[in-house]
This record gives structure tokens, sequence and C-alpha cells, in this order.
């Protein structure tokens, strides 16, 4: 069967730094797959590759028939992890903003939305302005955003990350339902457990390699663990990296420019570190 | 769905988000709406009481003299003073060498002196006072004011004296008629002269500093808020995303210099129509200065974009746009020395300069072809060469996370 998303030998790099590294992954229809690894592994770098906001500094990243990713957005949906909605419109003004802009009809737009956001006990707010809402909310109508225009694959970054129990309980119900629908889910997350209760397959990345690619039963067999998190452990066992963002340098000039305004005690006792 | 369509939603969801936030509205549309009228109103009636105020102080005035006439001292003091008169030191170099008196006038003893000494038939003065004192200057004004009508009964009975006529005498030449109706510049010319210094200043002032703020949100606040990645996956190419945001801050600038523009003219219209009026505009000329406007604020707001999503954060940003905001006024202020009878045709090539070179001629109902060639032409560059710049910046992969 032909995959979905295909990645092949795909690597990006910001500079000097190696985010990602040789990743060949193939996505098929009607999966929950599960992207798991530390902070700093890649897993947000490898969606952003995914959806197109990136392109691969080698390699290639296609959907169905070959066509590249930036070429065919409209099949995706996309949930960051920092939601990304205006807190000056309102649930589905935000919403209608991302699906027109997908070329979708309203009505048709609405339609759906309405009967997700019933899925996510979520109606009643789809016309409050989105300033006010709780984590939890904010990441619902996220996810009604993306789903608003039929995506055939939806993308989600750490979607329970910050959530309460019951709100993160109901996004794993959601993400079920769309499998079930013929929809295909990549989903990030650090947390093992849950990846274990959402996802047929799960990949684990560590310092922007992918570690390892099965069901939750291939890969406690690959490591010979009783547990996941034990099979996580031994798989990462090699240090993790800093975040990103932790490696991005200042300027030359704003580096000479912080060293004459920063105290010489606390000069040395940096070199020293 | 076309590209043009994808650039009108992103710009209707942005100016919808803008103009909900109440501040916004009073910054953009009452600030600038009522500026004019509030100044034309203000203005006068601030500086009328001011000197009705000033009108009405008592000020001390010294007079040294060894011979001045008791009539001219009377004159002083029916101007409200209290005048104290004493003898002039005769070891003075000349009247206006301050020396011991210096201190009288700083300690406000006395807001003004005046010495008067009369040497062959001619009487020398001379007022000393503190120029940084408005009471010591009003107190001078008066003095003068007193000495020039004093010299002049004095000149009219020297010259009757004489057996000479006192008019022919002091005016041999004399203008004949109002002097106004010698001028062959229509009222509305004339208007247009006096704007064409003051509109071309207020635009650029206005649409440099009115497209920060939006500039600035829609950029790197976008990208501090979290809400650009979302976005940058979207079916939306960044051409389409500046050019969408492009329109929005274009479109909440226009808004704010139209609404200034308009209670500017307002103003003048029905509240100084005593002193200017409305200029008078060819179709061409209003359709040009529409254009050069265009080409203005297409420029800047291009520039800005860029320059806001090349920086680290909201902050970064600011701290990069405010000063460039200050800069604009170098060529502002250089268009306003520049004769526009006499102008060289380099001026017309130089970016900023021109256009605003270009709204003083057209405000004047002047329209050179050659020198608007020249404009556009170099403006349509400068426009292209700035978008350009700004489709860089926002084409850059890692315009999520930076950081520039």
């Amino acid at each position: 069967m032909e995959p979905l998303l295909k990645l092949t030998n795909v690597k990006k790099s910001f500079g000097d730094i190696h985010a990602i590294e040789q990743v060949n992954l193939d996505i098929h229809k009607q999966s929950v797959i599960g992207l798991v690894g530390g902070n700093g592994a890649g897993k947000t770098t490898l969606l952003r590759l995914m959806s197109g906001v990136y392109r691969p500094t080698s390699g290639s990243v296609e959907l169905e028939n070959n066509r590249p990713v930036s070429e065919m957005r409209s099949v995706l949906g996309v949930v960051p992890e920092s939601t990304g909605l205006y807190s000056k419109l309102t649930a589905w003004e935000n919403i209608r903003y991302h699906s027109r802009l997908h070329g979708i009809d309203d009505q048709l737009a609405w339609d759906r939305t309405y009967r997700f956001a019933k899925l996510l006990d979520i109606e009643q707010s789809l016309h409050r302005y989105t300033e006010g809402f709780s984590r939890g909310m904010k990441q619902k109508t996220a996810l009604l955003r993306a789903l608003a225009h039929g995506p055939q694959i939806l993308l989600l970054d750490e979607p329970t990350g910050g959530l309460d129990v019951t709100s993160a309980r109901t996004v794993r119900q959601l993400v079920r339902k769309l499998k079930e629908e013929g929809g295909t889910v990549i989903y990030s997350t650090h947390h093992l457990a849950e990846a274990q209760q959402v996802c047929d397959r799960i990949i684990i990345v560590h310092n922007g390699f992918i570690q390892a690619d099965g069901t939750p039963e291939e890969l406690l067999s690959l490591t010979g663990t009783e547990s996941l998190e034990e099979a996580y452990v031994s798989l990462t066992s090699e240090t993790a990296r800093p975040r990103m963002e932790e490696n991005e340098q200042p300027s030359k000039m704003s580096r000479i420019w912080r060293r004459l305004f920063t105290p010489k005690k606390q000069l040395e006792v940096n070199e020293d570190e | 769905m076309n590209s043009r369509k994808r650039i009108v939603i992103v710009a209707k969801k942005e100016i919808i988000e803008f103009i909900r936030d109440w501040r916004t509205i009073v910054a953009l549309v009452l600030i600038p709406l009522l500026l004019f009228p509030l100044l034309f109103i203000a203005f006068p009636v601030v500086m009328q009481n001011e000197a009705a105020e000033l009108n009405q102080k008592t000020v001390d005035i010294l007079i040294q003299s060894n011979d001045i006439d008791d009539s001219l001292v009377d004159l002083i003091e029916n101007q409200t003073a209290m005048v104290a008169v004493l003898p002039l030191d005769g070891n003075l170099s000349t009247l206006s060498d301050a020396e011991n008196d210096t201190e009288e006038l700083r300690n406000l003893e006395y807001d003004a002196i005046l010495r008067i000494e009369l040497r062959n038939d001619t009487w020398y003065y001379a007022i000393l006072h503190l120029s940084t004192s408005e009471q010591s200057n009003e107190a001078r004004s008066r003095i003068l004011d007193v000495l020039i009508d004093w010299e002049d009964d004095l000149r009219t009975q020297r010259i009757e004296s004489a057996g000479l006529d006192v008019e022919s005498t002091l005016d041999p030449l004399q203008w004949d008629g109002p002097i106004s109706n010698a001028d062959v510049a229509t009222k509305g010319e004339q208007a247009g002269m006096l704007l064409s210094l003051f509109i071309p200043f207020v635009l650029a002032i206005w649409t440099a500093s009115a497209a920060v703020q939006p500039a600035i949100d829609m950029t790197v606040g976008e990208r501090e808020r979290g809400t650009l990645e979302s976005l940058l996956s979207l079916p939306l190419t960044r051409t389409e995303l500046l050019l969408g945001k492009w329109l929005a801050v274009v479109s909440i600038t226009a808004v704010g210099v139209t609404l200034q523009i308009g209670g500017l003219l307002f103003g003048i219209a029905y509240l100084a129509s005593d002193f200017i009026d409305v200029p008078s505009l060819s179709f061409a000329a209003i359709v040009l200065l529409a254009l050069a406007v265009g080409f203005y604020g297409t420029m800047i707001v291009a520039l800005y974009l860029a320059l806001a999503m090349r920086s680290k954060s909201v902050k970064e940003a600011g701290s990069v746009l405010t000063p460039i905001t200050l800069a604009m006024i170098m060529p502002i202020l250089l268009t306003q020395f520049i004769n526009l009878d006499d102008v060289e045709m380099f001026w017309f090539g130089v970016p900023f300069v021109n256009v605003l070179l270009g709204l003083r001629e057209l405000l004047l109902n002047r329209i050179i072809i050659e020198h608007v060639i020249v404009w556009v032409l170099v403006s349509s560059m400068i426009c292209l060469l700035t978008v350009r710049y700004a489709a860089k910046q926002f084409h850059r992969e890692d315009i999520i996370t930076t950081k520039s």
C-alpha cells in the first residue's frame, strides 16, 4: 500500500546544528503514530518538516503521488504546541480564518466544527473570545481549527501538554474517533504512557535520530524489556542534547556588547563554567 | 482559491483584530481626526488668554536719566507700569552696558531699565532687560511702544518747525492700493504654498509613526504569541502572507493619515478661514498626490515589516523602528529648505526626499512632467526593493523561532 506521507533520507540542519539526521518514515492511512522523545530530541522539527513549515536540508517529504508537502497543505491539519490562537477573535472566527484560507465554504466549516465541538464539549464557547480561555479550551479550539477543513493527516504537537486530566482524556478520545473514521494522526508527546494508550505505532526520536519505530509490543521485544519506560531508557541512554533554542548563540556584536556591561567577576565565573 | 482572495482574507483578519482594541481607535481615529481642529481652537484661545493676562500685569520699570522729559515718564506710567526715576551714572562707556544693574534685573527687582540721555539734540537710549523672563520682555516691549510714539511726535515737531510737510518728508515713496491685490496668486494657491511646507511634514511623520505599532504587532508580535507557526502550515505562500499584512498596515495607516488631513482641512475651512484658505488643486494633482502618498506608505510599511520580522522580540523591534522613525525627520526637514523654483533634478532621484518634494510641488498645483517621471520611476524601484527585502525576510525559514 502506498504511504500517505513519506520521508526519505530527511536531514535538517540550522547552520552547524543538525536537528534531524537521515530520517526515513512511511506514514500509512488510518493510523495514530506517536513521536516520543525528550526536550530537544527533534520531534517539533520533524513535525514542522511534515507540515512544510521547514524544508529539508536534504532528502524529501512527499505525500501520495510524490507531491511535495508544501504544495498539498490542504491535506494537513496542524496543531502547534503554542495553539496559535488570536485572542481578539472568537473561537469560531479563529477557525473560520484558517478554513477560509483552506478555501472551505463557511457553512461546511461550521458544520464540521460544530460536530467536533460537541464531542469536545466546547460548542457553547464557539462565539466567545479566546482571550479568557483556559489552556484546555485553547487546545480544543486549535484542534477544531485543524479539523474544520477535513484534513487527511492531523499533526499534533504535544496536544495534551498542560491540560487537566479530563481535557487530556477528551483529546485522546477524539484522536481515537478520528482514526475510527479513517483519519491519520501524528502525535508528538514525551509521555510514554499516553503514547501507549493512543498510538498504534511509536517512533522514538533522540538527538535528531529515530532510535526505534514500531508497535509497543515490537519495541518491548526489540529491547528485551518489560515496560515501555524501560525500553525508552535503554534506547536513549546517550546524553540528551539541549533544546535547539538553547543552542542559539547571540551575534558577535551582541556578545562583545554584553561583555562590556557584565561585571568582571561574573565573566570569570562564566568562563570557568 | 486565487492569491488575491487569500491576501484579502489575511488583511481583513489583521484589520478586525487590530480595531478590536479600543486604544487603537483612539490612537488611529480620534487623535488624528481631532488633532488639528483642537489645535485651531485651542491655540488662539490659549494665546489670547496669555496675552490678555500679560497685558494686565503691572511691570516695574526703572528710568535712569539726567534730562528725561516728564511727559515721557507719564506715557510709560500709563502702560500699567510702576516707574522709578534715578540719575544716570556718568561713568558708563555706553548705555547698553548693564554693569552694576545686572543683579537688579536678575533678582527681578525691576523688569526693565530704560537709560536715556540727550546729547547734542539727539536722544540716546538703551533698554536693559532679561530675555529669559516673559515679564521682562513685556516691560521692554511696553517701553519700546512708548518710545516709538514719542519719537514720532518729536520727529513731526522738528519737521514742522523746519517748515516742511510731514507726510511727504517722511514717506516720499508710498504703495498705492491694498498690497494683497498686487499678488496674482489666488487665495487657494497661497494656501497651497503654505500647506506645501506643512502637509508633507504631517503626512511623512504620521505615516512613519502610525505604521510602527501594527508592523510590529503583525510580525514579531505574531511570532511571540505563537500564532505564526499555524499560519505558515496553511496553503498560503509567504509572499501572500506578507502582502496581506502589508495591505492591513497600509490600510490602517491610510485611515489615520486621511483622517488627519481631513481634520486639518476641516480646521482650515471652518476654524481658520480668516487666515488661510483650502488649497485649490487640479484633478491630476490630486491623483498624483495619492500616488506619492501611496509610494511613501509602501516603502515605509514594507521596510518596517521587514525589520520587525528580523527582530528577535517585540522589544527589539521597537528599539529598531523608533530611531528609524525619528531618522525619517531628516528627509522631511531637508525638503522644507529646498527652493522649488530652482530645484535641481537630482533631488527627485533621492529616495523619500523625492516623494516629499513631489508632494510639495503638487500642493502648489505644479505638475512638472520631468519631475513626476523621475520621482515615479525612482520611487517605483525603491518600492520594489523594499517589498523584495520584506519578502526575503518573510521567506526565512527560521522566522518561527528567530531571531535574526
